[in-house]
């Protein structure tokens, strides 16, 4: 196996992730696309790790603070996804735009 | 100890400055005066071991001279760059050693005698720190090596001088006083400050010692430079001094505490000016004209001033009078190449005259006057007082053995070596100071008393201010006779003129017996107008010739003649600020001001109808678009945002790869 | 094909079968069951790769914490009626379109390392990641903790509700 089958999975999981983010209309969706975008650049992070820099960690190390960015990020998400259902009663995108100028 | 003679100075400037700023303000603040007269004793010492290392000759290289590099600076010197150093240190030759103990005994007794004087004072303390400052100012100036430290120094104790005369400034006439003095003086300096700067075109350098050497190598120092030089330091000396024509200020400073007048007189600020001539020696040494012009300044004055004596009946004038005429004996001396005997006259001077003072001011302590006519018939009541002041009058007079004596005697020898005529002047001057001396002395302590509630209430001043007047009567007595014995003063304070300078012509041997002699005269001619308690032939005298008693009142119209000088210069400043108000001001500033703000009006409506426009209008273009572009694009869809994002990308992707 | 690859393939096409239904199964409890189970491959990916904490870390966080919270919450806010609805929007078409494009990208960049050999096998690194986690990157290990404190009290913040206060 070489680093360019890693880079391909993940690069396909990133594609899959951003797919469902910019498809998804269930905000929970969208959420969960995000986490694969996160797994594939943690996949990444610890394929270059392997094969440029055996015995080294440092790419290990930097997926783990991804991962506990990742979780925060998940936690703030979730709280934020409950506070707008209870807000407005939908979890679907496009019944929400605060952002429209 | 030489070496660390810049204490004397250092210590009392600090010391006033401790008593000024740490010191209550309080009238019954007992230590301020403590710590300035230790200090002082302390600096008294110090001269007086340093006086005796030099007189034993103990002091290798002599004269001793510690510099110290006080600053330095880029110069130019016909068109030759070079780094000019300016030196700060000492210089003790004998001139400074005599001095140096001069100044601390005078401050050190007079500080004490001010204890008893100043007694209940409400600036009690802000007095000692001003003495104190004063006599640092001045001994600054004794052991100066840099003549810009001695200027500066200088113009401190015209400072000090000024705050002293004006100590009791609450009253109108000595604030007038002070201000007189310190004008007056000022306009000397202007010829001072003229004087150091041709120093510096001539030498670069204000070292004295290294000045000295210059001025006596040939063709360094032209006779006219010379003259000019010489002739501008005259004239800060005659300002300090109260010489004629600046003397008009030292009658009115009599309106000062009495113990400062002493200092002033005897010590600090008057023997600045023959001090400072002594010290620029080797530049009227390279002038016969400038060494002339001192002699007859000296003369002049020193007639001028014995002849206003003769009519004052303010106790503190006439013998401020008085020292304005013995300045004048030292200055005619220095201007007749007497170096030693000018200052040898400065060092008696200064010992009787100090006592001549505080006995006045024990005197004026005693009585509540300063007018002699109100006195009369006090050697009774005060007989330490009149001891002493009359020892200080045989001295000033010069009868033998007394310290005026051998001074007087010394300056009218070189004067008559020098011109005959001069010597002839002289000693009248001579004779009128023993007339109105005595005469001061009849009037104060003999006869009946004329003010009976006065005489009355008199009585003897306290101790201490008695022992300073016992000590210095003694030094009157003994200090002539014994810095005169063996050529001891000559040995210790000499100036070699160059040869061919000095035209030695000696006195004949009877000279001295004759003007005791004469002086013996004068006293009894005094005896005979003021003496007898009948003064009906001094009332017919001077109904007789009123014109010349008058004019001499008047003091020959000097303070006239200098106050319609600064009318005319009042009359000039006013024109000057005419001209400076209506023409200068209306038409050039104002015009100018008128000019410009036209320019910055046009200015700015330029600036508001194109620059603002144009600003405005791109503003507004931007503004236009966002909206435009706002309401193309948006429904507030995070996920059309997110499409944004990934469409550019995609694009970024199709730029990459199409390389 | 060797163990290896077989052991590549087959997780990396769990991974992506799974990825795929996440975002496009029409149910969203389903979808997050496929997370749970893409995340599961993508932790036995790091395995493979000799990442063994941070396969522990994987399943710890993702399969057993994220993936789970987020069921939770869909079945907290799902509905009957979610089931009729359509999940995907009407950008999918574009959507696709810019993801072949950038396959094509990412494709060209991963071929470039194509060359690289495998180093062999990988040793455990949970000590040396402890090391360097006390060691050179302390700060940041701290900074992370803060991190997460804040996304405590910011969750608490969003979620409370007045009738609670």
């Amino acid at each position: 196996m070489t680093l360019a089958h890693y880079l391909t999975l993940s690069g396909l999981l990133f594609l899959i992730g951003i797919f469902g983010a910019l498809t998804r209309r269930n905000i929970i969706g969208i959420l969960m696309s995000i986490e694969l975008v996160f797994n594939a650049a943690n996949i990444n992070l610890a394929a270059f790790n392997h094969f440029r820099h055996p015995g080294g960690v440092a790419g290990q190390a930097v997926a783990l603070f991804f991962i506990t960015i990742a979780a925060a990020e998940v936690v703030v998400g979730l709280a934020l996804v409950l506070a707008i259902y209870r807000n407005t009663d939908t979890v679907y995108v496009e019944e929400f735009s605060l952002l429209k100028g | 100890m030489v070496e660390h003679a810049y204490l004397i100075p250092l210590l009392p400037f600090l010391v006033s400055l401790v008593i000024l700023f740490f010191f209550d303000e309080d009238a019954h603040s007992p230590y301020a005066p403590y710590l300035g007269i230790a200090t002082m004793f302390w600096c008294l010492v110090q001269s007086l071991v340093i006086f005796h290392q030099a007189s034993s000759g103990a002091v290798h290289p002599w004269p001793y001279e510690g510099s110290w590099e006080w600053f330095s600076f880029a110069a130019d010197s016909a068109g030759k760059g070079f780094s000019a150093a300016m030196p700060i240190g000492i210089l003790i030759d004998g001139a400074a050693a005599v001095m140096l103990v001069v100044v601390t005994l005078v401050s050190l007794l007079v500080q004490v005698y001010s204890l008893g004087y100043m007694h209940g004072d409400p600036r009690f303390k802000r007095y000692y720190a001003y003495l104190s400052f004063f006599t640092a100012s001045m001994l600054g100036l004794v052991v100066s090596n840099n003549l810009l430290v001695t200027f500066a120094c200088w113009e401190l104790v015209g400072v000090s001088s000024y705050l002293l005369i004006g100590f009791w400034f609450e009253k109108p006439a000595p604030a007038y006083a002070s201000k007189k003095a310190f004008m007056t003086t000022k306009l000397g300096d202007c010829g001072l400050y003229v004087a150091l700067l041709l120093i510096w075109a001539k030498f670069g350098s204000f070292k004295i010692s290294m000045l000295a050497v210059s001025a006596a190598t040939p063709g360094v120092l032209t006779p006219l430079a010379a003259t000019a030089i010489g002739l501008g330091i005259l004239c800060g000396a005659a300002g300090k001094s109260a010489q004629w024509p600046l003397f008009i200020w030292l009658p009115d400073a009599m309106e000062g505490p009495t113990p400062v007048s002493a200092l002033i007189h005897a010590a600090t600020m008057v023997a600045a000016g023959i001090y400072l001539v002594a010290k620029t020696y080797f530049i009227y040494a390279a002038s016969p004209v400038a060494m002339e012009a001192v002699a007859w300044i000296g003369l002049i004055t020193a007639l001028l001033a014995a002849t206003m004596a003769l009519v004052a009946y303010d106790i503190k004038r006439v013998l401020a009078f008085s020292t304005v005429s013995q300045l004048g004996f030292m200055l005619c001396a220095l201007g007749c190449g007497g170096y030693t005997a000018g200052l040898f006259h400065l060092t008696t001077h200064a010992f009787f005259k100090a006592l001549l003072f505080l006995g006045a001011g024990s005197v004026i302590h005693s009585v509540h006057t300063n007018d002699m006519r109100q006195m009369g018939g006090l050697s009774k009541k005060m007989p330490v007082t009149f001891g002493t002041m009359f020892v200080a009058t045989l001295a000033i007079a010069g009868i033998w053995p007394f310290a005026g004596y051998f001074s007087k005697d010394m300056i009218l020898e070189r004067v008559y070596g020098h011109n005959q005529v001069m010597f002839g002047l002289l000693t009248f001057a001579a004779l009128l100071t023993a007339f109105y001396m005595f005469r001061m002395i009849f009037l104060t302590f003999v006869g009946d008393d004329r003010d009976h509630e006065r005489h009355h209430h008199a009585h003897e001043s306290p101790w201490v201010m008695l022992w300073p007047l016992c000590l210095l009567a003694f030094l009157s007595v003994v200090s002539g006779a014994a810095l005169a014995h063996n050529g001891f003063f000559e040995h210790l304070v000499n100036y070699k003129l160059p040869e061919g300078l000095m035209t030695e012509t000696l006195a004949p041997r009877l000279m001295p017996y004759a003007v005791t002699a004469l002086v013996c005269g004068s006293i009894a001619l005094s005896w005979f107008f003021y003496g007898r308690n009948d003064f009906t032939l001094a009332e017919s005298l001077k109904a007789r010739c009123s014109p010349i008693f008058s004019v001499l009142e008047n003091r020959y119209g000097f303070d006239a003649i200098f106050l319609s000088l600064v009318a005319f210069s009042d009359r000039i400043a006013k024109f000057a600020f005419w001209f400076d108000s209506s023409v200068i001001d209306q038409f050039f500033v104002d015009g100018w001001g008128l000019i410009t703000r036209i320019c910055a009006e046009l200015s700015g409506l330029f600036d508001n109808l194109f620059v603002d426009r144009t600003v405005d209008g791109f503003g507004g273009l931007s503004m236009d678009a966002g909206v435009l572009l706002r309401s193309l694009v948006t429904h507030g869809q995070v996920q059309e945002y997110l499409m944004y994002i990934a469409v550019a990308v995609s694009l970024f992707t199709i730029l990459i790869l199409s390389r | 094909m060797s163990f290896e690859a077989i052991v590549f393939y087959s997780l990396a096409a769990l991974v992506l079968l799974s990825a795929v239904g996440v975002v496009t199964h029409r149910n969203t409890v389903h979808s997050s069951l496929l997370l749970g189970l893409s995340l599961a491959g993508v932790a036995g990916i790091f395995a493979s790769l000799g990442a063994d904490f941070l396969f522990a870390g994987q399943v710890l966080i993702y399969v057993s914490g994220i993936a789970v919270l987020i069921m939770f919450v869909v079945m907290l806010l799902g509905r009957a009626s979610d089931l009729h609805l359509r999940q995907v929007n009407n950008q999918w078409l574009a959507a696709l379109l810019i993801c072949c494009i950038s396959a094509v990208g990412l494709w060209r960049i991963a071929s470039s390392f194509r060359g690289l050999p495998s180093p062999g096998p990988a040793k455990p690194s949970t000590a040396l990641l402890g090391r360097l986690m006390m060691g050179d990157y302390a700060v940041p290990f701290e900074l992370i903790s803060l991190v997460l404190l804040a996304a405590l009290l910011g969750a608490i913040f969003f979620s409370h509700t007045e009738k609670d206060a």
